[in-house]
């Protein structure tokens, strides 16, 4: 079960997704605060935040591992990921424009499934990566 | 093999106490305060900015073989947070020393605290999907401390990492009774279709007095505000571009555009050929450690210590001398896997610094 956007015979090792990108804002932040039901105050309070030692406020790295996501399941349709793991390299900063890249890394057999294994990245305008990371998805027969 | 930091010596150690949690469960399994549900979702797809119609749309749901809308997978943790009201009654209780809970994961945040690793930063998160969440599927949850690093050096400071597993089971909605007892739940738990796991990772850690992650060049200026800047690089007309380069993030090798051959550290002739001609290439920033020592002594205030010096040889084939960051002393090996990122000191000063391939930093 899962959306067919992957076609197994004409996927290949090397293939990459297209590239998504987002400028993060404070308001995203909010907004994903209330939707995620983390209130952490570095992620929304710029006082505390600055109080904390931070030049502002961050994003959270689950909002970034979301990001990251929609641009997978954007590639390989959705219901397909069986497998999502990410390393928070870097935070992340309003006003950055976070640009996805993802790139099939592996295809198998296993199980009677078709899979792909995918290198995730996340990174800023100036290649500094935010998230790098490893998924797998189901491609629908 | 947990090296007792000069840093943590007013701190007790509570390694054995640490050691003995691992593998324990939380205890009660925690039951979603909301079944999965459309407003929820909706929040979520748009603060993701995501519009797949699957999110939305039964109809569209069933044209990809969903009996009904499906929430977005790594929204599986926003089913299970406590929510606004209920974290402020568990931070008010933590600051007044009455803090709630007695579970393994609370004995644990405790017990981190206690040897001083007050900070805290999530580093890795994983999730594996047993199948997408529908509306109507109400979650529980139950965690398992998978493990508990040693002390490490890392670039926030010294901490201990810690390894959470999350195991996510789903019944109908119309199943939970209302106001369920613990007995109930731990029932539903047992009853429930396993749909995800997660393995979160978090570092808790002392804050250095460098405080700050290589991202954060601001912070981490700010925080070295108090402390002697590093020595000045004698800087020559023959040398300046691989300074410059750094102060641009970028590692340059210095290329005879004679016969080739790659050079550093950077000399007006090439070895090879002798030929005064050169440009730069730059390096991909992958190395390999070739060599390297660990300074104690003498204590220079503008380094902190024990410093790791490599010589790391890139995979172009030549060699440079960085500081090494975000390993243990004790684990580094000749041959280990190293890249580089750039830290800005202060204002003048920028260099490259190389840690593990894929590691924490």
């Amino acid at each position: 079960m899962g959306e067919k956007k992957l076609s197994w015979s004409d996927v290949n090792i090397g293939d990459e997704a297209p590239v998504t990108s987002h400028k993060l804002t404070r308001t995203d932040l909010v907004k994903y605060a209330g939707a995620s039901g983390d209130f952490n105050p570095m992620h929304h309070d710029e006082v505390a935040a600055q109080a904390a030692g931070q030049p502002s406020v961050f994003g959270h790295g689950m909002f970034s591992m979301g990001l990251l996501a929609s641009a997978l399941t954007d590639f390989v349709g959705v219901g397909n990921v069986t497998r999502y793991q990410v390393r928070f390299a870097r935070q992340t900063w309003p006003d950055e424009v976070l640009s996805s890249k993802i790139v099939i890394t592996g295809k198998r057999e296993e199980g009677g499934q078709q899979l792909v294994d995918l290198s995730v990245t996340l990174s800023n305008g100036d290649g500094e990566d935010k998230l790098i990371g490893e998924a797998t998805a189901a491609v629908p027969g | 093999m947990t090296e007792h930091f000069e840093e943590l010596a007013p701190f007790p150690d509570h390694s054995a106490a640490l050691e003995g949690l691992v593998g324990l469960s939380s205890g009660e399994p925690l039951l979603s305060p909301h079944a999965v549900n459309a407003p929820m979702i909706s929040h979520w797809i748009e603060a993701m900015g995501d519009e797949n119609p699957v999110y939305v749309s039964d109809v569209a749901a069933r044209r990809y073989g969903f009996d009904q809308v499906i929430a977005p997978p790594t929204m599986l943790q926003a089913w299970i947070m406590r929510g606004l009201r209920a974290s402020l009654l568990v931070d008010e209780a933590r600051a007044a020393g009455t803090a709630q809970g007695s579970g393994p994961i609370d004995t644990v945040m405790g017990l981190l605290d206690a040897e001083g690793l007050t900070s805290v930063v999530a580093t890795n998160c994983e999730q594996q999907y047993g199948r997408s969440l529908v509306i109507g599927d109400r979650l529980l949850v139950s965690t398992v401390i998978e493990a508990v690093s040693v002390t490490k050096h890392t670039a926030l400071g010294t901490g201990r990492f810690l390894t959470t597993r999350l195991d996510f089971t789903a019944v109908p909605d119309g199943d939970v009774p209302e106001n369920p007892t613990p007995a109930e739940i731990a029932a539903l738990s047992e009853d429930g279709e396993s749909v995800a796991t997660m393995h979160f990772r978090i570092l808790k850690y002392l804050p250095s007095a460098r405080a700050a992650a290589p991202a954060e060049s601001e912070a981490r200026v700010g925080a070295d505000a108090m402390r002697p800047l590093r020595p000045r690089p004698s800087v020559t007309q023959d040398n300046a571009f691989w300074f410059e380069g750094a102060r641009e993030h970028t590692l340059l090798i210095q290329r005879c555009t004679s016969c080739g051959t790659l050079r550093h550290p950077p000399l007006p002739a090439c070895g090879n050929c002798r030929s005064l001609d050169w440009d730069t290439v730059t390096a991909s920033g992958r190395g390999t450690l070739y060599s390297f020592v660990v300074v104690h002594y003498p204590k220079v205030p503008s380094f902190d210590y024990p410093l790791p010096i490599g010589l790391v040889e890139l995979e172009e084939g030549t060699r440079v001398v960085a500081n090494i960051e975000g390993v243990e002393p004790g684990d580094l090996v000749v041959g280990l896997a190293l890249e580089a990122h750039f830290v800005d000191f202060d204002d003048e000063l920028s260099l490259p610094v190389f840690g593990p391939v894929g590691g924490t930093r």
